[in-house]
Formats: structure tokens, sequence, C-alpha cells
């Protein structure tokens, strides 16, 4: 369709910026389907950048939202298991053309339109990124690093100064750097792809800053890298505050990220050119490299980074002003920045800054195009640049890769502004410390798409900067307390719902209900709120604010933290405005000494050596540091650290070992199940290979005719459902047992509680949308409806917290909560299973540097699990992280163990049917047609199952020899069968409480025998099969560091009760609305613009 | 503009025995390097050559320099280390002239003895103004030399005018502010170790010794207000020059001596010679 290609061609501002929804609206989907096809040749055959990515993102949407709004193409299409692999391997092309000769085959679907979604979405992405590091490469003073990949072509020589000895030590560079926070970001406009196509629309308003937690001294700069030569032909990097150091000898163990804590110091040293980029892949050592850095030989570089109490996740870009921290020093060494001290001028910070974003890519993470701030002093307004004739993007990009940083000067903020600010804003960090990648990913989409409200939101945003300079103008912090509590509840959040929380709303409203008009405003730093924000009061009340504010930040992290993931215990902040920006010294050999943390660090291995295996310089060095920490103070305290470093921590391992034990042993551990499942394991009698079922069972599609639909049952038995409900013969069952690990990766903490959504004026979680659900349902009849929650040991203590303060919320119906009765303690993996799930079952490769540092991680888990003991118990975390629930097949048997089934037919002896769900699945509700239909079948159990697309993986519905029943993902001896299979499992069931009990040779009356349930159990159980299963487990430590690893357990899973030849099992496609599974927070956004939020609303009744 | 007056700095405290050094000129010749640098300068016609020297080598390099057909001085540098303060220190030898410059510690090997200075002093003569010989090299031996930025000169293929001079530059600074057009892709103008200058670069000298800096200024500093003041050309050689100074230094300038002189054919058999004998060693590249 020509007008699209217009929008995206045309020079008119007004016609370039339509909402793709306006463009569409009319539409019919053969129209649609036309527009699509003119876009994909369009996308193919324009040169320039913009236009083919603008195309692409327009044609991921038409696929994901507006042909499937519509209705109109069937919704089953068999999606080529070719074009699957293409889609993961990254080769987006590829897989659109496999999927496009498929849709000309077999006629459109929205299987088919899920996948092409996927798949221009991928190139969209991959396009913008593409361009960012040819970008990064092609800046002048980059380039070189690229082609320098031999030591005989090595360029760069240290600075004459650090070489100048005494005693054997050499001198240290010590260069120390502020963190930024911005007053504005205009909407995230700082994402180089927006910078790059809208540099007009991107400013943000960036301050350096010092910081101390509050009442621990005075701010400081909280990043800090010191460098110096040692005397062993080695690169050390150490890293203070992660407790890391390393010692490498060869080029390629610089360019292997992800294999210890000190990926960001070797991204620093590649992206300065010390070792430059152009090296990677080469097998040399590093000493030749190192003598002509140094110009001598058997000399090699020291490099320490170390942060000043502030944790991950700080939104203040505390790794990207490290990066450049490091990166500075290690430029300054090399002369490659005119000042070997003090400040730097314009054009040094701006190479800095740009060896930072080289830095950032490298690693594999990716920052905003400001946040390397801090290496500037003060306040300025960074904004994106018009791509001239000479620069390198002129002809691909609107805008160039880098901004330009202008201070502002005091004719612009009057110096007070400073001393007001400091006096008005409480900055803190909330604790929580979550990934924004997914959030810049969606601001980018919805630029790109210009959809209407976003679009206004974004020029709202950009108003509300120039707003902002002109109160910072008329000294008014109260103006600007306004101002960004304005930009973070409209724009921000119009923009990505997501940026806000239920923890961020709590804190201001109570913030707002315990101070008044004295509080002036909140302040969202970074990319979402939730770790550092910015609180500005009355100058008067600031200090009673300060303290009232940590408490409040406290109290409301004890009240969530049940279904909320905090990373850390929430601080204030002391701060200060640095006046410097990135700040150098050289601090002469004879006074040399690293921060006392390092000596903490490092003495220890050194103090157990020969003393003559010592280098002249190391023992030099411990000399002056022994010497110094007699004088007291800090040398002092890091003297007593090293005796503590030196003496292993047995007390405390022993106390966290205590305490898994009582919880195993409290939670049911089976431990004679446990050691057979360990020998089995080893043996290699299960893993993930055994998972499978035979190579010789007969898999077969259930074909779309085989099942009756919804439409073609809902009519006719809605009458026979709506009277079952009159009878309170109806109960629901949400499956709340599993802690949702894709939800915060395997955080812990309980996903049914995680308030994740605004719904009806505010957050609310999984379990309060079960309920408004039921009581909605409940509604026109006389009897409520029951409605259970099966809880395990990780999910009882916070749902029966949560149910207390939320006085059930609101909830008049019967309530249950069935705590689980079995548990398992998670293993370490077998190797050959984690090489089996990483590299012989399909996976999604990154983008390339992603994916090197994930390789590099991969091999690292592997020998961390050989080291510590393929298969032995896995204990090195807190107890709960330990343990594991048994899957949910366990559900609706510890029903029948912790009498809460036999309690509901005690109150309810009119029980018949039990609706079970996934806690996820959010559109499921006691729907009085599905239940007519199941009533009428006389089936003991009525399966919800529906079309499938591209993301619904993990199995299906299949015929297996003959039987229809549903299959696991892990089962299924080949991936390939899963594609071609047209159902997927909802795992929503209606159940027959009666015909069920008899499977498992139970009736009512024996409920209340414990005996016998415990033996019938047992029985069905053991005709059930065990799943061997990786999950990710997150370990923290530090302040706020997640390390994840994957862990091995066990799960029986309840479809598999579908294969049992004596339950009678009906199937009954549903609309995806209702059947689909929210498992990610990444699908969030995509949940709410296609209508599944809506819909799942209009089940609900808040109004209790 | 005349120039026939020569500066060969020797004073280095690190190259004070590289011009007494002996090697066989293109002839057969076993001669100093002093002396063939002196040639140089007197095949291209100067009249008179001031050798700058540390204090207490003038008899070791006039015995080096015996036999020289020109009129030669040898000026002790006693005002402080330093290149610029090498150079200025033949200020009262070179007065109001004009006068080439060569470096103690390198060696130039043209089509023919003197060539190289030929041409330097041709081009200045003609354009009228301080020229500086360079030559295309690689970003690797940028921490060896002195660097230009600048443009071409229209008209000609191996003129530029100076707009930038940067000693021992990094190639960070050098991808910056000193790529010039036509190069190759890492490859910038580093000096020749020949110049060409006029008598401002005295005045230049004075302003920038003043102050008695510390560390001592470069003579790319000094070339750099140099061209800020008065036009300066860079002049693109296609001979060769030597760092005696460096690892294999005064191995190479021989045998870029011979290989272009008289016993080539002998010197080139013996080297194949000298290869087939090597073992052979696995090149780690």
């Amino acid at each position: 369709m020509d007008r699209l290609i217009a929008i995206i061609t045309s020079d008119d501002e007004a016609v370039r910026n339509t909402p793709l929804d306006a463009a569409l609206e009319g539409l019919e989907s053969n129209q649609l389907l036309q527009a699509a096809q003119s876009l994909d040749a369009f996308r193919r055959e324009t040169t320039n950048l913009y236009h083919r990515v603008r195309a692409l993102f327009f044609l991921s949407s038409i696929h994901r939202y507006s042909l499937p709004r519509l209705g109109r193409a069937p919704a089953f299409g068999h999606i080529p298991f070719r074009a699957y692999i293409q889609l993961l391997d990254r080769r987006f092309e590829e897989s659109i053309s496999i999927l496009l000769n498929t849709a000309a085959a077999d006629g459109p679907s929205e299987a088919l339109s899920s996948a092409l979604a996927a798949a221009y979405r991928g190139l969209a992405f991959q396009t913008l990124a593409d361009q960012v590091r040819r970008s990064v490469r092609s800046i002048s003073g980059n380039q070189w690093m690229f082609r320098c990949g031999h030591a005989a072509d090595y360029p760069l020589r240290l600075h004459p100064d650090l070489l100048l000895r005494e005693s054997s030590r050499f001198p240290i560079l010590r260069e120390t750097t502020p963190v930024r926070m911005d007053l504005s970001h205009s909407a995230w406009s700082d994402i180089f792809f927006l910078g790059m196509d809208y540099p007009e629309g991107a400013r943000v308003l960036n301050i350096s800053i010092d910081l101390a937690i509050s009442g621990r001294g005075e701010p400081r700069p909280p990043v800090e890298a010191h460098l110096r030569v040692i005397d062993r032909p080695v690169l050390r990097l150490v890293s203070v505050d992660l407790n890391a150091q390393v010692e490498l000898s060869a080029v390629a163990e610089v360019f292997d990220f992800a294999k210890d804590y000190l990926g960001l110091l070797k991204a620093a040293v590649i992206a300065s050119g010390i070792v430059p980029p152009g090296m990677e892949g080469a097998t040399a050592p590093l000493a030749p490299l190192l003598e002509r850095l140094t110009g001598r030989p058997g000399h090699g570089l020291e490099i320490v980074s170390k942060v000043n109490d502030i944790p991950k996740g700080s939104r203040l870009a505390v790794s990207t002003n490290l990066l450049a921290c490091l990166i500075a020093a290690c430029m300054r060494a090399t002369s490659q920045v005119s000042h070997l001290t003090g400040a730097m001028d314009e054009d040094d910070r701006r190479l800095v800054a740009a060896r930072a974003i080289l830095g950032e890519w490298l690693g594999g993470s990716g920052g905003g195009w400001q946040d390397s701030g801090g290496v500037w002093p003060g306040m300025k307004l960074i904004r994106g640049v018009q791509a001239q004739p000479a620069d390198p993007e002129f002809g691909i990009s609107r805008g160039c890769l880098l901004p330009r940083h202008e201070l502002l000067s005091e004719d612009r903020v009057p110096p007070a502004v400073q001393k007001l600010l400091q006096d008005s804003l409480v900055l803190v960090h909330g604790g929580m410390a979550q990934d924004v990648g997914p959030i810049l990913e969606m601001v980018t989409e919805k630029y790109l798409l210009r959809s209407a409200r976003e679009w206004e939101a974004r020029s709202e945003a950009v108003a509300i900067l120039d707003q902002v300079l002109d109160r910072l103008a008329h000294a008014d912090i109260r103006g600007i307390g306004s101002l960004t509590q304005r930009n973070f509840d409209s724009p921000i959040q119009t923009i990505i719902p997501w940026a806000g929380n239920h923890y961020t709303q709590l804190i201001i409203n109570r913030a707002k209900a315990e101070f008044g008009p004295r509080f002036w405003g909140f302040w969202m730093l970074g990319g979402m709120a939730g770790g550092g924000m910015g609180f500005l009061f009355d100058p008067e009340i600031k200090p009673l604010a300060a303290i009232r504010i940590q408490q409040i930040l406290s109290e409301t992290k004890r009240e969530l933290e049940g279904g909320v993931p905090f990373a850390m215990e929430p601080v204030v902040y002391d701060f200060r405005i640095n006046p410097c920006g990135s700040w150098s010294e050289l601090v002469p050999a004879g006074d040399a000494l690293m921060p006392p943390a390092y000596y903490v660090l490092t003495a220890p291995a050194l103090l157990r050596r020969e003393s003559r295996s010592l280098t002249p310089a190391q023992r030099a060095d411990l000399e002056h540091f022994g010497s110094r920490s007699r004088h007291g103070g800090e040398w002092a305290a890091a003297g007593s650290s090293l005796i503590d470093h030196l003496l292993p921590e047995a007390a405390h391992s022993r106390i966290a070992s205590d305490s898994l034990d009582c919880l195993l042993e409290s939670n049911g551990f089976d431990r004679l199940q446990h050691e057979q499942i360990r020998a089995d394991m080893k043996s290699g009698r299960i893993g993930l290979a055994q998972n499978r079922l035979p190579a010789r069972a007969r898999i077969t599609n259930v074909e779309p005719g085989e099942l009756p639909g919804i439409d073609g049952v809902h009519s006719r038995f809605v009458a026979i459902g709506q009277d079952a409900l009159a009878q309170g013969s109806v109960a629901a069952i949400s499956l709340a047992g599993g802690a949702g690990s894709r939800w915060t990766r395997g955080a812990g903490v309980v996903k049914a509680l995680n308030p994740f959504c605004r719904m009806a004026g505010r957050h609310r979680s999984f379990v309060e949308i079960h309920l408004a659900k039921s009581c909605k349902t409940s509604r026109p009849y006389p009897l409520p409806i029951p409605h259970v929650f099966t809880t395990s040991y990780m999910t009882q203590r916070p749902f029966e917290d949560t149910l207390a303060r939320e006085s059930s919320f609101g909830y008049q119906g019967p309530l249950h909560l069935s705590p689980g009765r079995s548990v398992g303690l998670r293993f370490i993996p077998m190797a050959r299973d984690l090489r089996f799930a990483w590299e012989e079952t399909p996976q999604q490769i990154l983008d390339v540097q992603k994916q090197k540092v994930i390789e590099s991680l991969r091999a690292g888990l592997i020998q961390w699990a050989l080291a510590a003991g393929e298969a032995s118990d896995y204990r090195d975390n807190q107890p709960l992280q330990c343990l594991h629930p048994t899957g949910h097949w366990f559900e609706l048997p510890n029903m029948l163990r912790n009498g809460v089934l036999a309690r509901l037919l005690d109150e309810r002896p009119s029980l018949t049917t039990l609706l079970l769900h996934n806690i996820d699945t959010l559109g499921a509700d006691i729907d009085p047609g599905l239940l007519g239909f199941h009533l009428d079948s006389g089936a003991a159990m009525t399966v919800e199952v529906i079309p499938r697309l591209l993301d619904d993986r993990g199995g299906g519905l299949a015929r297996v020899d003959g039987r229809i029943r549903l299959v696991e993902g892990l089962a299924l001896p080949d991936e390939r069968i899963e594609f071609d299979l047209s159902f997927y499992n909802t795992g929503t069931m209606w159940i027959d409480i009666d015909r069920m009990l008899a499977a498992f040779s139970l009736t009512r009356a024996k409920l209340a025998d414990h005996a016998s349930v415990d033996a019938a159990v047992r029985d069905l159980a053991a005709r059930m099969p065990s799943y061997v299963t990786l999950k990710d487990v997150k370990k923290r430590w530090g302040r706020g560091q997640e390390d994840i690893f994957p862990v091995a357990q066990f799960e029986k899973l309840w479809g598999d009760m579908t294969a049992l030849p004596e339950l009678d099992c009906r199937y009954v496609s549903v609309p995806r609305l209702r059947g689909q599974q929210l498992k990610d927070v990444a699908q969030l956004d995509g949940w709410v613009r296609d209508g599944s939020a809506a819909y799942v609303e209009s089940l609900c009744d808040w109004d209790r | 503009m005349t120039i026939d007056k020569a500066v060969i700095t020797a004073a280095g405290p690190s190259q004070r025995t590289l011009p007494l050094q002996h090697l066989i000129d293109r002839d057969g010749q076993d001669r100093t390097v002093l002396a063939i640098l002196v040639e140089e300068a007197s095949k291209a016609g100067m009249k008179e050559v001031a050798v700058i020297v540390h204090p207490g080598d003038e008899s070791a390099c006039a015995s080096a320099a015996e036999g020289a057909s020109v009129k030669l001085h040898f000026i002790p540098q006693t005002a402080g280390p330093g290149y610029a303060r090498a150079i200025w220190s033949a200020r009262d030898f070179t007065g109001a002239d004009p006068f080439l410059h060569l470096v103690g510690d390198h060696l130039y090997v043209g089509s023919e003895p003197g060539a190289c200075a030929a041409r330097l002093i041709e081009v200045a003569s003609r354009e009228r103004c301080a020229v500086s010989a360079v030559q295309a090299t690689h970003e690797s031996l940028l921490p060896n030399y002195g660097a230009v930025g600048g443009q071409p000169l229209a008209g000609h293929t191996d003129l530029y005018s100076v707009d930038r001079v940067t000693e021992k530059p990094t190639p960070t600074l050098a991808e910056r502010s000193l790529i010039v057009p036509g190069l190759r892709t890492g490859q910038y103008l580093c000096f020749f170790g020949m110049h060409v200058l006029t008598p401002t670069i005295m005045d230049v000298l004075d302003s920038l010794l003043a102050s008695d800096p510390i560390p001592p200024p470069s003579i790319s500093s000094a070339l750099e207000t140099l061209a800020a003041r008065e036009r300066l050309l860079a002049l693109l050689m296609d001979a060769r020059r030597y760092d005696l100074g460096v690892n294999y230094g005064l191995f190479m300038a021989q045998a870029a001596l011979a290989l272009n002189g008289r016993d080539r054919d002998e010197v080139l058999t013996r080297l194949v010679q000298l290869l087939a004998a090597s073992p052979a060693r696995k090149v780690n590249l």
C-alpha cells in the first residue's frame, strides 16, 4: 500500500509522524496483506536504513496486531520448522522468505503471521544494531584499533611518567569519575536508534554527581580506576567491589568476557586500545604486546576498578561510567588523552565517550548515548546532532551516533541552583535491580510506529525538558519537582506503563500522604523506576524527609517482597554535584598504594606463597601496605579484614546448611527418592535426553476439524453451565506452587503475588485478577464460587501474608490455600545435560557480541558443574533457592492429602467440578458454555487447547500410538514434531471430582482416610513419568549483584494424566485470549496492545 | 631563496655515538655515518655544515668527518637537553639564512648520494618557504616519529600544505587529526629526518625555550608554531630513511646501502646463502 510507503519516505514531518494504526484504519484483511506485500518489496529495495527499519516495524505490527485483530485469517497454519530454526539463528531474511513462500502456498494464517511478526521485528532490531556497530567502528579515532591484529603492529606506548620506578614499585594513575542522573531524558531519547533518527528530539538534561550512603561520610566520585606497571609480563585485572581478580597472559583471555566477573575491565582494556579489538581471535601471548607497551621486557600492567557503595541497578549509569573511567585511565596512560592528570578537554571527553560506547557493545550490553555523562562536569544538556556531509553517518541516518554535550553556564543555571537542588532532593536506591533492556526495545518500536498516544507523550516529554530548563534558570526547584512528577505520571508511563510499578507508586503515594504540599515531586532516574529514584522536598523538611523516606522504602519493601523481586535493602544517598567530571592524579611510586580493599582481596594469596617467589614489586607493595596499616584509620581496618579473609568462613556456611536441612525436613523431603534420582542421573538412566518418548512412538497431529471449538459448543451448553453454577457445583483451582522462574529469572519471589499490571486504577497481581474473575462469575448466582490457590514451601507464607494484609482482596466466597506436601532438593546439573540443552536442542542465537558472551558464560558454567560435582546437592545459595517444587502433577493430589478437597466438599457438598488452571492463564474463567460442554460430555477431564502460534512452545495435543493426549515438549523425541501439532495446551482443565477420585482409586468418603489417600497418590505418581529439567536460579551477592546458575531438578506434570487409559479425557479449542499464558515480563506490552489485557479486565469485577 | 648551510644534530645522549659508527658506503668505502651525512649535504650544494655535538665530542666527530669537502663547524650543545635546543644551538651559525637540517641518527638512501637533500632544497628554493621531508609510514611506527597533517598542494602529487604537526602521535590522535587525503588507510606522513627551515624557526625556538619548559619542547611543537606563522610544506620523498637508533637500525641501513651500491650482487648472494643456511623457524603471525 503506497500510503504506508509515503508515510515512511515523506519529507513532511506531519505525514511522517502519521500513526500506523490511523493509516491502517478501515482496511480489510486482503488490503492489509497487500500493504504488507508492498512494504516487504519496499524494504528490500530501499537503501535508506531508517526507511528499511520503519518498514520492518510496520510489517511486524501488521502481522502481530492488525491482522489478528480482524480475525479473518484462519487461526491454524503450519509454521515450517526450518523457518523457526532460521529465526533462532538470527537468519531473519531466510526465515521471512520461507514463511512468505508458505503463506503463498497454504494461504495466510494467524500462525504464520505470528512467525512473520517475530521475524520482521528481529530483523528490524538486527538492522539497527548492525548500524550502531558500524557507526561505532567508523568514528575516527576508533578505526585503527580494528586494523591492529598483531603485536608487531602495536602502536601504543605507555606514558613515560608511569615508568618512573622507585624501590621496585611504579607510580599509580588514579582516575575518579562521578555518575550521572537525568533531570529528563525526553522519554528515553538517548537510545541510539532514536538519537540517530530523530536528533532534534533527542535531548537529555544530565547532572554529574558524587555520592555517599547517607551518614557514611562526604559524597565522593562513586567510581575509581587505578593503573600501574607491574614487574610481571601479564595483564592483571582486579575488581575490588566484585572481589574478583585475574592475571591474563594470552590475548584470547582478554576477549573471554563472561569467564569471570571482570568483563567490564576487559571491555575497557579492549576499547581503550591497550589490547585492540582487531586482535580478537589471535592465539598470541600478551607478553610481546606488553613489552612494546611498557618498553620493558618482563613487565605488564595492573588495572583495578572500585565502585564506592553503589549497588547494581542504581539507574545512575554506574557501569557505563565505570567503563568510561577505566577507559579514560587507560587512554591517559597511553597518551591517547592529552592530559595525564587533571580534567580532560572536550575532545578527549568525546573520545572517551565514544570508546565507552564501543566498550558497551563489546561487552554485549548497551547504554544510552548520554550514560557516560559522568565524564563531563556539572550540569549539561546533551543533544542529538544532525549528520553533516563530513560525518560517517551522513546519508545513512539523520543523526550522528555521538551527541553534543553543552555544559550549562551560569547564565542558564544560577550557581544557587546546585545548593538548592542538594537541599531538596532525597536520592535513593529503592532496592530493585531490573533489566531495562526490554523497555528500551519497546520504546524504539513505539517510536518507529508513531502510535498516536505515545507520539503525543513523546512531544510532551520534549516540551517538559524545555520547561525544566526554564525552571532551572529561575532556580525554581519546586517547579522542577512538579515537572519531574508530571514527566513520570504522564509521558513516561503513557509510552511505557512498565517504567513504573506498584512499589514505586506506593512510595509516592505514601510520601504525598505524609508530606502533602511539602513533597514537591517524584523524579525517575534512568530508564525505569524501582532502583535509583529521587524525591524533591521543601528544603526545610528535607532532613526529616530523608529519614522517613528510608523508613517508607524499607517498610514497603518488607510488605511487597513476597511478590516483588528486590535485589537489596533500599538506601538513601547524600550527593553533591561534581564540578570536575572525570579526574586523574598520578601518585608517585614512593607513595603509591592501591585502595585498602585491594589488599584485603589480593594479599591473602600472596601471603600464602613463599616470600622468595614474590616479585620485588609485590614484596615492596606488601611492605608498604603493612607499614601504612600500622598508622590506623581505614588502612588499619583493612589489616584486620585481611586477617578475616585468611580464615575460612566455616561458621556462616554451617548456619546456612542447618537452615536448609530444617526446611527439607519440614516440607516432606523424600531422601530415598532423592538418592534414587541422583543415582539415575549419574548413571544416565534419567536426564534431559531421557525425558523423551521412545523414538518408536507414533506421534501425529490432531487436525483442527477433529475438535469442537467454543463457537460450536457455547450456545448449546450455556444453560447447563448456568444451572451448575446456580447449584454451586463448581470451584476454581489456581496452580500457584511454582515460583514462575521466567517471570523474575529465578529471583525466588512469588509470581502470583507480583503486582504487574495496572487495572482499574492500580497495580494488580495474578491472584487479585483471578479472584476478581471469580467474583464476577459468582455475581448472578446465590452461592459464591470457592477458589483455591495451591501453594508450596516457597509460596505458602507470602500468600498467607498477602491475603491477610489485603483482606483476601475483598473476596467474599470460600477461599483456601492448598499447601504443598512435597519438595525436592536441587542438583548441580550433569555436564551432559547442560551440553544437551545448549548444544543439541535449538537455541536462540543472540546478537553477535552477546552470543560470544553467552558462549563464554556457558563454557564457564559447564566447568562449574564439573568442579562442584555433577548430580551433587545444590546447597550454595539461600536455602529457599536450593529447594524446588516437584511439578504441578502433585498440586491436585496435595489437595487430597492436605484435606483441602475434603474441606471444600464438606462446605459445599454440591461440588462436582473443578476448573484447574495455571496462575498465568489470566483469561481462564468459569465460562458457563464450556462448563456445560464438559458436564454434558460426561468426561472425567476436559482440556482446553488453543491453535498454536510461534511462541507456544512446550508440547501440545497429539495422537500418540492412536490415543489423543497431551504431550509435554520435554517428551517429544524430535523438536520438529511440535511444529506439526495444531493445538497447544493451555493448562486449563475441567475436572469431574468423582471420576478423578476414581482414577486415584478413591471416593469422597475415603478422603478422610489419610493412609489410603497417601497410598493412592503414591501409586498413581509411580505411573507418571519424571522429567529432569534445568532451571535458572539466581544467587545474590555483594551489592545487588546476581549470578544465574542452571540447576537440575525433577518434576511430574499434570498433562500426563491424559495418557491414563482409564481417564476419559475430552478436548476443546478455545480462543487465544482465553487460553494464552503470560510467562515473561517481556510479553506484557504486546499483551496490552493486542487487547488481551482489556479482555481480562472485562472478566473482572473489582467492586467487592 | 639561497640555501647553502646545513645543521646536523648529533648531541642526543642516546644517539651521540651513532654518527661515529662505521658503514660500508655505496662505493664500497668504509666511512662513518657522519661522513655519509656530510656528503649528502655537500652533494646538495651546501657550503658550510654545523654539527651539533655533545660537549666534549667535538674532536671525535671532527675525526669521523675527516676529508669532508665542505667547511665544518662543531657546536657543543651547552644550553640544556632536547632536540629543539640542539637546533637552537646553531642560531649563531645560521643567522638570518634558511638552512638544511639533517638528524644524525638517520641515514638517507635515495637514487644517488645527495639526491634526497637536493630534491628538498630544490622545492624549498622554488616555493620559498620551509619544507619538511616526509614519508608515508604505517601507524604501528608512529611512536618513533613526528607526523604532519595537511592538504595536498594543488598541481603537485608530492607536496602538502602542513596545518598540524605532532610529535610521536598516538594512532587515535593521528586518525582524528592527521589523516591526509590520498594515503592508504593506516598510513601517515611522518618526518623523514630532513628539513629546510627558515630563520623564523629560531624565533619560535626563542619563545618556546624562554620559560625553560620541562619536558623540553620537541621540534614538532616548534614546527607547528612555525606553520601557524608562515607557510610550511611537506615533501613526500620516494627515497628511504633508516633510523639507526632502533634495534637492527644500523644493520638495516648497512643492508640498504649495500643493496643500492656497487656490491649489490655480492651482498645479495651472501644474504640468500645466509637465508638458505638458517634453520627454519615457525613464525608466529
